[in-house]
């Protein structure tokens, strides 16, 4: 009765931006990231990837509502200012193990 | 920068501790291990198989005749279940305003009438192999002038298509029971799509995995207690060695284990074995349902979940 559409799992609609990305007011190089139809497959490789580096000193996702499909990640690092690009290194590795992987399946 | 050494430094160290080892493999089923990779990545490749790798199923089924005791849409829903053998990278996604075409569709007709043959009754169980394939498109006749498809080239010469056409995967699965005189005449367009929005997209009966169970015996167990745990166990996890004259046990398959604890029942077991589970070995096993092979299935898996990065990096970016 409440469920949304099966299809707003997974598209993005018009005007959203998937990853929305707001630096934390009362602490320093803290920062949430909003994902956008997104679920825990994502949610918790990205916290498990957050925690393997050692300068990130905390990290955690959240599904807020399980009708309303996004994942915040919250990130407080200290070495670095410009999370993003940490996050960008971090899916670059993974996705560089997701390669190597399939390239060992074979 | 910093955390660029350290990030090269652990995909080195990820690939040389990487192990993949196939246990078994046959047309429907494999079982393998994957050691070296997190919890969290073996779940998202356990979620991805189950929902996220895509299939055609029979979406839209129009019923032309119907005088059997299923209801229409009980049959819709039967239809919409079926297995079906086609591989779904071959075929493009359909949205609800696009015409159906080649590229998007797969046309299906069931039509079977019920008779009496003398004493016999002919076709009173209408099975999955009655479904025939029309590789041209849809037959329907034109009412109000609407087509239901425009299939601009015949289906059979799709490249990579199996010799046999496309089919029910399991030829034996009873759709509808039929007494003398109903029929069922109805067309069924199959579409792509995921397991995420209707289980019939599950390409997967079920894939699962389990974590190696490490039994430990914390001091050595001989003589009689050693005979005891062996027949403790109900699958066979531990065994007798001989050393010298002494009857050692040890743990000989630690890969059967079931985690039962019975082992560990009784004064004193506790502290003499040890159960815990390798943190990253993980035993993968994958079910498929026919549409794709289940090692293929796999490499999808990995494939979509490299997709969902990719796409989260560059909207970062």
């Amino acid at each position: 009765m409440n469920a949304p559409d099966r299809y707003e799992r997974f598209v993005v609609p018009e005007g959203m931006k998937k990853v929305a990305y707001e630096r934390d007011m009362k602490v320093m190089n803290a920062a949430t990231f909003t994902l956008q139809r997104e679920d825990h497959t994502i949610g918790n490789i990205l916290r498990m990837q957050l925690h393997r580096d050692p300068s990130v000193l905390f990290a955690g996702y959240k599904l807020p509502h399980p009708l309303q499909y996004r994942v915040v990640v919250k990130a407080y690092n200290l070495a670095i200012t410009d999370l993003t690009k940490e996050l960008d290194h971090l899916k670059a590795t993974f996705e560089q193990e997701t390669n190597q992987k399939q390239a060992e399946y074979y | 920068m910093a955390y660029g050494v350290d990030n090269s430094l652990r995909i080195e160290d990820f690939c040389k501790n990487l192990r993949v080892e196939i246990i078994s493999m046959n047309e429907e089923d494999i079982e393998f291990d994957i050691v070296g990779i997190d919890a969290a990545i073996a779940n998202a490749f356990r979620r991805i198989l189950i929902a996220e790798v895509p299939t055609m199923a029979i979406e839209k089924v129009y019923i032309a005749n119907n005088t059997s005791v299923i209801q229409d849409e009980v049959l819709a829903h039967r239809l919409g279940l079926l297995p079906i053998k086609a591989d779904p990278r071959l075929f493009d996604y359909k949205s609800e305003e696009e015409n159906a075409n080649e590229k998007n569709t797969i046309v299906f007709k069931i039509d079977v009438v019920c008779t009496r043959k003398g004493e016999r009754v002919l076709n009173s169980s209408v099975t999955s192999d009655q479904m025939k394939w029309l590789p041209e498109g849809s037959e329907m006749p034109f009412n109000t002038m609407t087509k239901f498809t425009s299939f601009g080239s015949s289906q059979k010469n799709l490249p990579g298509l199996p010799a046999e056409g496309i089919s029910c995967q399991y030829p034996d699965i009873i759709v509808a029971k039929l007494r003398p005189g109903q029929a069922i005449e109805l067309e069924g367009h199959a579409i792509k799509g995921s397991g995420n929005i209707h289980a019939k997209w599950s390409p997967v009966a079920t894939a699962r995995y389990r974590m190696l169970p490490e039994v430990n015996l914390m001091e050595d167990i001989q003589g009689k207690l050693a005979e005891e745990l062996v027949q403790k166990c109900p699958t066979g996890v531990f065994d007798i060695e001989d050393v010298g004259t002494v009857k050692k046990a040890i743990v000989a398959r630690p890969r059967n284990c079931t985690l039962c604890r019975e082992c560990v029942r009784g004064t004193d077991w506790d502290k003499r074995v040890q159960l815990t589970r390798v943190k990253d070995h993980f035993i993968f096993t994958i079910e498929s349902t026919g549409a794709l092979r289940p090692e293929v299935l796999f490499t999808e898996a990995i494939k979509i979940l490299n997709e969902k990065c990719h796409r989260i990096i560059t909207e970062l970016s």
